[in-house]
């Protein structure tokens, strides 16, 4: 009996492992097809629109000091009605209109990953 | 009688053999054989995931007659100048320059076929040119248009890489359909990394952004 407990529990294992790194890349296709443009591929902010008329550089999610400030639903909030609706850079599109809920809490899981941070 | 009969009958067969040639010989014809690889023509649109748009070599083409201004076509695909500065569908490539330049009677025939592929979508005739200061302040100001999208003032090049550039948009697009993509982009694009600003901005904010883009 304990032994296909075993084996069960090393199934679900497998496919919790399988679900969860398909949703990985998922996010991953997602962010380098929207974020990456301005985000750049490693989120450092460096993406290939950067130039001299950004009067700021776009979020580099790499660094968690900054990304620690910001919580889940700060991120969310961003990602769908743009900078400027908290008052930041209008070059930050709103993306609400454009992605569902689910690529949206994929992003964010995603941006998390980057950091490599939580929100404090 | 009835050699008058097979006369008629002769000459109506050539008729039909002859415009059937025409036909063939045509844009349609030019188009199938050199660009179909790349672009689509049979709308609706096709894509449905990320992936599906990753898979397009280039633009889909089923609304060119929406889109693009004739004489600006046919120059264009005798001289085919880099639009996008960035290779279709990369953010690591810059574009190669690389698209295949026709003939002079090809680029017609294919001008020809392209524009008549409208999209119902496109109101021909309601929007002119013109340089809004409402349409200025969205697309340089209030929204991130230039972020992505190169365009000129007094000849000194601004904006981003990853979208097609806009200089020289007023040759190039119709007013008409720059309202129609924003307003509706689904239709057109259902899958692409340009926003909906169709609840980012009203109607008559979408129309002046789009008089102003055709100034460029």
């Amino acid at each position: 009996m304990s032994r296909y407990a075993i084996t069960a529990a090393i199934a679900i294992n497998l496919a919790l492992c399988t679900v969860s790194s398909a949703y990985a890349a998922e996010a991953k296709q997602v962010f380098d097809f929207y974020c990456a443009q301005c985000h750049g591929v490693k989120g450092d902010g460096k993406g290939i629109n950067v130039g001299p008329d950004f009067a700021t550089d776009p979020r580099n999610f790499t660094l968690a000091k900054d990304m620690e400030k910001r919580t889940d639903a700060d991120i969310k909030g961003v990602i769908k009605d743009g900078g400027h609706s908290i008052s930041k850079s209008p070059l930050m599109p709103p993306w609400g209109a454009t992605l569902s809920e689910e690529e949206v809490d994929a992003l964010v899981g995603y941006i998390r990953k980057l950091c490599q941070c939580k929100a404090k | 009688m009835r050699s008058l009969s097979i006369t008629v009958f002769l000459v109506a067969a050539l008729l039909v053999i002859t415009t059937e040639h025409s036909y063939a010989g045509g844009g349609n014809v030019i188009f199938k054989k050199n660009c179909i690889s790349c672009h689509y023509t049979d709308g609706p649109a096709k894509e449905k995931t990320i992936a599906d748009q990753l898979a397009k070599k280039g633009p889909e083409l089923w609304y060119a007659g929406s889109k693009f201004q004739k004489a600006w076509l046919v120059a264009w695909l005798q001289n085919p100048i880099p639009i996008r500065p960035m290779k279709y569908n990369s953010l690591t490539e810059q574009n190669p320059g690389d698209h295949p330049k026709l003939s002079a009677s090809d680029a017609t025939e294919v001008t020809e076929f392209l524009m008549g592929l409208t999209s119902s979508e496109v109101k021909p005739g309601m929007l002119k040119a013109k340089a809004s200061i409402m349409g200025r302040k969205i697309f340089i100001k209030d929204m991130p248009c230039s972020g992505c999208h190169a365009f000129a003032i007094r000849g000194e090049v601004h904006g981003g890489k990853s979208g097609p550039s806009l200089i020289g948009a007023s040759k190039r697009l119709n007013p008409d359909w720059i309202y129609a993509y924003m307003a509706n982009i689904k239709v057109f694009k259902p899958v692409r990394d340009m926003p909906d600003f169709s609840s980012a901005l009203n109607p008559k904010e979408l129309e002046d952004v789009a008089a102003y883009v055709t100034t460029f």
